[in-house]
Order: structure tokens, then sequence, then C-alpha cells
């Protein structure tokens, strides 16, 4: 037991612990981490504490005991006078936890409901305007698709609401309108850092999960649905590369140093999808400013073009 | 049938009956349970060196396998490959659960105990008792086949979620599957399996629900049964009530993999590459309704008569009543009743309405207040006693403090803020093997070592038995515990090799760690082996009660004679008068009479 105390302390120094958060969610989900980290490891060492003291305390020899346990009032009914006998302990211990278990029940209803309440997705018109785009996944990739750098400029100053339903309207799971200036990609999403994302998620196969540690984001991609998906990076980690001529992830924005470990976001399928995955890796560019990403868009615009694969 | 012969021996060999008769096709519960107990030991080893495979490939995963590498891992090199992985933790999960946990427990644990501990001569139905035990070997046969079959055992998790599992080529084409060369063939050997595994418990169910309600013993009233006796009626009842849902869903993949039906497959069919499977009418979440109906209440199938059985044990070996015997009862009900609402908490991530997973959480999270009382009435009951640390003790109080970190790790995935990033880590590797391993095999093991004596009239070995003990106690929590970490670093489950992601490759040392750890737990576990088939033959002989413990089956032979009891038991008291009583008893036998003055006898 001791052990299991002393690998809680050890762990967190090596990194295995939670990932830094980086995005809005993050708050919620460790908060709520940490107060029921709080309130079982209580649990647990009370409960294992007294077992193990009981376990020598009253370890006995062979043989019937040579006499009756002294059974007076001890030290917990002179504390706790209520808890004269056997039916007002049992009271006690019931009662008290099903406070507690009510309480972290409800304390996370608005948690939950804010990540992922579908009559809360960000849409068109609201107080932020999600930049949208659909995430179909298959064995073993994620497949991006943007609208337009034209379009998607026109929504962020909330004009072309028709166009946004390319992107908001579906129909039998398919998107009703594909647009033929619409921007593919693989494996990687780029957004830029306190933009809303709103990811319309579906798949072509099998199950597959939309999973991102460090944005505390997962969703299950389900056959035949599309399920809306989105959430608000609060830092970034992508600059352009003069040396290597591509947007490079994984670097500290705020000392503009490369940190792998902690600023290379991953979007690793989290639900068994076939022998392909644990490979099943995408990633997710946060840019600094706007700018930078409209010109990653349109530069991928330009190469799709020229490499003749506009999308289908 | 019964005699009063005084040698267990005699009694047992009774004249008119062949080999076959009593030991194959017998219909004696207490030879059913002991059929049960050994093929499920068989499965447990053939489980065991599934995950010590997994293990391996988790630890080193670039290396080349020892000694099975070069066998028929030829082509890759003595690596493993992703399928042969996915293959090996989806056949541990099915076999640990569907041949092991849950047949050992209520077929082996439930067909012996409940006559003898109720004080009846056999089962309600001792024909249909032993075709429930002979429905295992279809069961059996077909799931070791599915090893052999082209494309191999399945690959899609124990859960064999659609699309994966169920994908299937247009009837007519063969039974390959465009989503997996697992789920082919393979996969319809395992669904066949499991309906087998099902008819055979429920057969099991009703037989324990009529036994328990029709054939108890006089005197003993329901207020006076053995909580191992409680424990197993309300798992028979759960069982009864869930199974059907999962014949159900186990024939809907049959049909959509056998005859082309669509029950899984979406109205805009699927795409595999350029390849499309055409249109379907179902929905593949409709599987995982279905699948966790039964099987979130089979998860307390496989804990509740653990839990019957360690109350027993603690209170025996504590020499002490058991502590709030109706509140142990009330609080098995309250889980075996909440766990018919919690199935949707497997579901949190999975697409299902977010508002349908509020009402999912709160009963999830209540469920964990029923587990509290069990863990504090258990630690009621060793308070004040006279504790005897026998193995069965050991391993009974193993049970209790690592079913506390299995409860509370329960809180975690249960609160769905949470859940979202801990889904599909280790985090939940971790809380569902404290269950199912740290806490039901220790509840089976405890129970091995209990009843040991009165299965075979002679006693296992208490020194093996301790150094079983210690090892695989310090061992599983080694193997175990450390997973949490590893989900709290957000580690995902089912994947053969971590190094892929920047967050995950860091954690391969602690993977070593568990890795190592893992293997000793499963050398450990040749002790035991050696000490249950020793002691069969050699163990000191048992009286008919080693343990002066109070319930029915103590007052008969070891081993019982066909019929059990000699004269019908009548019963006089609930099972847990331990204690002082005077400087030579400390325990009153169920059957013992009261005295003037003694104010105990139906006091429950």
């Amino acid at each position: 037991m001791l052990a299991c105390l002393a690998l809680f302390v050890i762990a967190p120094s090596h990194g295995w612990w939670l990932p830094p958060g980086m995005s809005t969610h993050s708050e919620d989900v460790d908060f709520l981490f940490y107060i029921i980290l709080y309130i079982t490891g209580f649990f647990f060492i009370l409960t294992e504490a007294i077992l193990i003291v009981f376990m020598f305390k009253y370890a006995g020899h062979p043989g019937p005991a040579k006499a009756a346990p002294s059974t007076g009032p001890n030290i917990f009914q002179k504390m706790f006078p209520f808890l004269r006998d056997q039916h007002h302990v049992e009271m006690a211990w019931t009662v008290v936890p099903a406070a507690i278990l009510l309480y972290i029940a409800f304390a996370q209803v608005p948690a939950w409901l804010r990540i992922k309440d579908r009559s809360k997705t960000p849409t068109f018109g609201g107080k932020q305007v999600p930049i949208q785009l659909e995430v179909s996944a298959r064995q073993f990739e994620w497949r991006v698709r943007y609208p337009s750098s034209e379009r998607l400029e026109k929504w962020m100053k909330n004009e072309g609401k028709e166009d946004f339903k390319s992107f908001g309207v579906f129909h039998n799971g398919q998107p009703k309108y594909k647009q033929m200036d619409d921007v593919p990609a693989v494996n990687e999403i780029h957004l830029w850092k306190g933009q809303t994302i709103l990811v319309h998620l579906n798949t072509l196969d099998v199950i597959h999960s939309f999973n991102i540690p460090f944005m505390r984001v997962k969703q299950d991609a389900l056959p035949g649905k599309t399920i809306p998906v989105w959430f608000t990076p609060t830092h970034a980690n992508t600059r352009f590369d003069d040396k290597k001529q591509r947007w490079v992830d994984g670097i500290n924005m705020e000392t503009g140093k490369e940190d792998r470990k902690f600023y290379r976001w991953e979007i690793a399928c989290a639900e068994l999808c076939g022998w392909g995955h644990h490979r099943m890796i995408g990633r997710i560019y946060v840019h600094e400013t706007q700018s930078d990403f409209f010109k990653w868009l349109k530069q991928t615009e330009i190469e799709n073009l020229s490499h003749g694969k506009a999308s289908k | 049938m019964s005699s009063s012969q005084p040698h267990a021996a005699e009694v047992h060999a009774h004249p008119e009956m062949g080999f076959v008769r009593k030991y194959i096709f017998s219909t004696d519960h207490k030879i059913i349970g002991i059929q049960f107990l050994f093929s499920t030991l068989i499965f447990l080893v053939i489980g065991g060196t599934l995950a010590m495979l997994v293990r391996a490939q988790l630890g080193w995963p670039h290396a080349e396998l020892p000694i099975i590498g070069n066998w028929f891992l030829d082509s890759n090199g003595g690596r493993m490959t992703e399928t042969f992985y996915n293959m090996l933790f989806s056949m541990h999960a099915s076999v640990m659960i569907f041949f092991v946990i849950i047949p050992m427990l209520v077929g082996a644990f439930g067909n012996f105990t409940i006559p003898l501990m109720i004080g009846a001569k056999d089962m309600a139905f001792p024909k249909l008792n032993m075709l429930s035990y002979w429905f295992m070997w279809p069961a059996f046969t077909l799931i070791l086949i599915s090893f052999f079959v082209e494309g191999g055992a399945p690959a899609a998790g124990w859960t064999s979620y659609p699309t994966l599992a169920s994908a299937g080529m247009p009837a007519g084409e063969g039974l390959q599957s465009p989503a997996a060369p697992n789920s082919g063939h393979g996969q319809i050997f395992w669904l066949l399996s499991l309906l087998f595994v099902g008819i055979s418990s429920m057969m099991g169910s009703i037989n324990y629900i009529t036994t328990i309600i029709n054939l108890r013993a006089p005197g003993m009233t329901l207020y006076r049964m053995p909580m191992t006796t409680w424990a197993m009626f309300i798992t028979a009842i759960l069982q009864a009530f869930a199974l059907p849902v999962l014949t159900v869903a186990l024939l809907l993949q049959s049909l959509d993999k056998l005859i082309g039906t669509t029950f899984f497959l979406p109205p805009r069919g699927l795409e595999f590459g350029n390849w499309h499977t055409g249109p379907g009418g179902g929905q593949p979440l409709l599987w995982q309704h279905l699948f966790w109906f039964y099987s979130h209440p089979a998860v307390y199938i496989m804990i509740l008569p653990a839990m019957g059985m360690v109350s027993d044990i603690i209170s025996t070996f504590a020499r002490r009543p058991l502590f709030g015997y109706k509140a142990m009862i009330l609080s098995i009900a309250g889980i075996a009743g909440l766990g018919f609402i919690v199935w949707g908490h497997h579901m949190f991530q999975s697409g299902m309405d977010p508002r349908l997973g509020t009402g999912f959480m709160i009963a999830t999270i209540m469920i964990a207040l029923p587990s509290a009382v069990k863990v504090f009435n258990w630690l009621g009951t060793i308070w004040l006693g006279n504790i005897q640390y026998t193995t069965a003790m050991l391993f009974a109080l193993a049970f209790v403090s690592l079913f506390i970190i299995g409860g509370l790790s329960g809180i975690f995935m249960a609160a769905t803020p949470v859940d979202i990033y801990i889904h599909d880590t280790y985090f939940i590797v971790a809380h569902l093997h404290y269950v199912l391993f740290a806490s039901s095999l220790m509840g089976i093991f405890a129970g091995i070592y209990y009843w040991y004596p009165k299965m075979f009239g002679r006693m296992m070995n208490e020194t093996l038995g301790k150094i079983h003990f210690f090892f695989t106690f310090i061992a599983g929590n080694c193997v175990f515990f450390p997973m949490h970490i590893l989900g709290t670093a957000g580690l995902r489950r089912r994947i053969p090799d971590i190094t892929n992601t920047v967050f995950e490759a860091p954690l391969i040392p602690l993977n070593q760690f568990i890795s190592i750890s893992a293997f000793i737990l499963g050398i450990v576990q040749i002790v035991f082996i050696i000490n249950f088939f020793y002691s069969l033959f050699k163990g000191p002989v048992a009286g008919r009660n080693p343990w002066h413990s109070n319930t029915l089956e103590w007052t008969t032979t070891s081993p019982a004679p066909h019929g059990n009891f000699e004269t019908t038991p009548v019963v006089y008291r609930w099972p847990y008068e331990y204690g002082y009583f005077d400087a030579n008893e400390d325990s009153k036998p169920q059957t013992k009479k009261g005295e003037p003055g003694d104010t105990s006898q139906g006091h429950h």
C-alpha cells in the first residue's frame, strides 16, 4: 500500500502523469479528476489503514479465544454517541458516502454538458463563429476536409451563411453539399490559438475514436452517423520553418523552443479498429494567429490544385 | 440414497453407479461443480498464457518473441504481428470472462455450495444441471477451434463491436470479413461458442433459483441463509434476466455474418478502400446497447458470488458474526438492481446522446454506495475478532483490500467528464483487472482453499498456500497498480506498440516493470497447481469440519456422500454465531439447538 502511494508521488516527476491541458476543456476535466483523486485517495487510505490495523490488532491464536473481547463503548462510540448500535452505524456509513457520491455526481453535470451536449454546439451567428471541418475516419487514417479559404474568410466575417451549410447540414450521414473547392488533407488538422473548431466526425468503415489527449477530447466515430465535436485550443504549437520550408509543430510558442513532449498534439485513435489501430495517428497544428492559418490553407489549396487532387 | 456409513470413501462409492455415471455424466451437483472447476482451471491456464504473451509484446514491442517466435511467427521475423496481438488480447478477455470467471464462480462454486449450504440432497433439476455442464463442451470446442480456422481467432476485442467484428461479404461470397482477417470464420466460431455458454448459464441459473426457493432444509429461512447462497441466488436472477439479451445480440451478429442481414450495418453502408458493402438498414450502436445490457450485469455476476464467499470466509476465520447481515444482503441486491441501469457508462464516448449519459452517470456513481457499505461491513466483521490467518482468510482479506482499489477507481470513469480523458486508456484496464483479477480471482482462490477439504476430503498444504498468496498478492499489485499511472498519462489500451506516439513512448520502462511482474505472477501459479494436485492425493485427511465453521456443508462428511446428508439437517439459527461462548466453544453450528437462556437463536 505504501508502495502504491509512493508511486503516486514518483510518477509525475517522470512525466508519467496527465499531460498538460491545451484546450478550454482541460480545466473542467482536470478539476474533476483531482477532486475525485483527493476524495478517493482519502477513503483509500482510511479503509486500508483500518484494515491493516485490525489485521494486526485482532490477530488471533489457534483455537477458541481465551476470553470474550471487551465490548464496552469504544473510542468512536464515545466521540459519536449516535453510533450506539449496529443499525445506527450502518445508517451513518450509508448516509455519509451517499452525500459525497451525490456531490460528485451532480458537480460534474455542467462540465459534461458544456463539452458534449449537442444543443451547445457552437454555430454560425453565435458568440464565436467556429471554423468547421469534416473528419472522416477510415482504416487507418484521418481524412480531413476544409472549406476553401475564400468561404472560410467570409464566415469569419459572419457572411455567407448559405455556404456554411455544406459543413453544417448532413443528410443520411453524408454532407448534403460538397463543394468543388473544399480542401482535403490527411492526418492533419490546422487551426489557430483561441479559435473554436467544430469537427463533423464520421467514419467510412468501422468505429474509430477521435482522441486528442492534450485537448481532453475523445469521441467515437460511429458508422452511419455524423457527430459534432468542438474544442478551443489555448496554446499554439506551430510556426513556419524557413529552413524546411514547411509548417512544423512541437514548438512551445511562448518560449519559441522546440518541446515535442508537451507540444506535439496527436490524434490517436482510441477505439480498436483493426490491425493498424495503434498507428492511426494524426496531428493538431495550432497556429499562433489567424493569418498564419490562412497562409497554410491557401498554400495547401495551391498544392492540391497543382497535384490535381482537388476534393472529389 | 444416503446411508449412515462413517467412512467417506465407502459412502461415496455408491455401488449402483459405474465410473461414467458417477464421474462423467454425473447428475450429482458436487461432481458437476468439480467438473466445472477442473475445466475452468484448464482455461485459466490458457487465458493466463495469452496474457503472458500480451505482456511480452507490450514490454518489448520490437523484440523477437522467444521460443514461439520462430515457431509460428516466422513470416514476421519472429516478431509478433499486429493482428496476432489483437487476437491475443481479444481471446485473453473472452476466455477469462466466459470460460473462467463466470463458470468458475457460478458453475463450480454455485453448483457445489448451494445444495450443501441450504441442506438439500441435490439440485432441483439434476439432469438439467448435468446438461448445463455438457453444454459447455461445444463452447470449449468451438472457442479452441477458432484459433485454427482461416484468419485465426477473433481479434475485435471481447466486446466484438460492429462493424469491425460484424462486417461481412454479401451472402454467398464467403465468410471472410473486409474489416479484418480475424473477423471472418474465427468470429463466427466465437459467436456460436458464446451462444452455448449462454444456454449453459441459463440452465444453471434456473436451477439455482428453483433450488434455493424450494429445497431449503427445515428451519432454513431466507434470512438464515449464508451470504454465499444469497449471492448465488441474486446472481442467478441477474443471469436469468440479462442473458436473453446477449443471446439475441449474438444471434443477430451471427445472422449478419452468415446470411447477410444488416442489423448492425448503417443505411449508407461501409467503404473499405474502394469496395462498398452496399446499403444496410441497421445501426452499430444497437450492438453496444444489447451487449452491455448483458455484459454490465455480467460484471456483477463475476463479483457478487465472490463477495458472498468472502463474507462467509471472513466471518469464519475472524470468529466474529458477520457485521450487518441484512445490510450485506440489501447491498448485494442494490448492486444487482442498479446493475441493470448502468450499462450506458461503457458508452459515454460512443455517440450515444450525451444527455442520456447523465442519467447513466448518476446511477453508476450511486452503485459505489452499496459497494462501500459492503467494505465497511467486512471491516466491522474483523473488528474485535480472533483472526485465524489461514490461506483462505488471507485471500479473502486481499479481496477486501483490492476491491477497495477497484471500487474507488471506478468512480473516476463513472464521472463523465473525466471519462472523456481516461476512456479506452490503461486506467480502465487497471480498474477492470482490480475488480476481475484482484478481487474475483482472489475470491476464487479463497473459495478453493476454503472448500477444498469438503470437495476432496483432504487439506491443502498451508505453507505452499501462503507462498502462493504472498507472491500472487505482491506481483498482482505490481502488475495492475502502475496501470493507473499509465492510464493517467493517456496510454491507449489495445495497442501492440506504444512507441508510435510522443505521449506514450516514454512509458516503456513502466510497461517493462509490469511485464516482469506479470511473468512472476504467472510462474507463481505453478505453486498453486502443485499444491492442488499434491494435496489431492497426499494432503492430510480433513475431518467433517476442519475450519469449525457453522454452515450446513460442514456437518456432513468430507467429501459429502451422494445425497449430501445422512439425515436431513434441521436448522435452528443463522450461520454467523462465532465468538466467545465459553472456554471451549467459539461457534454454534446452524444445526445446534438452542439451550435455555440462549437468546441468539433466530436472531436474524
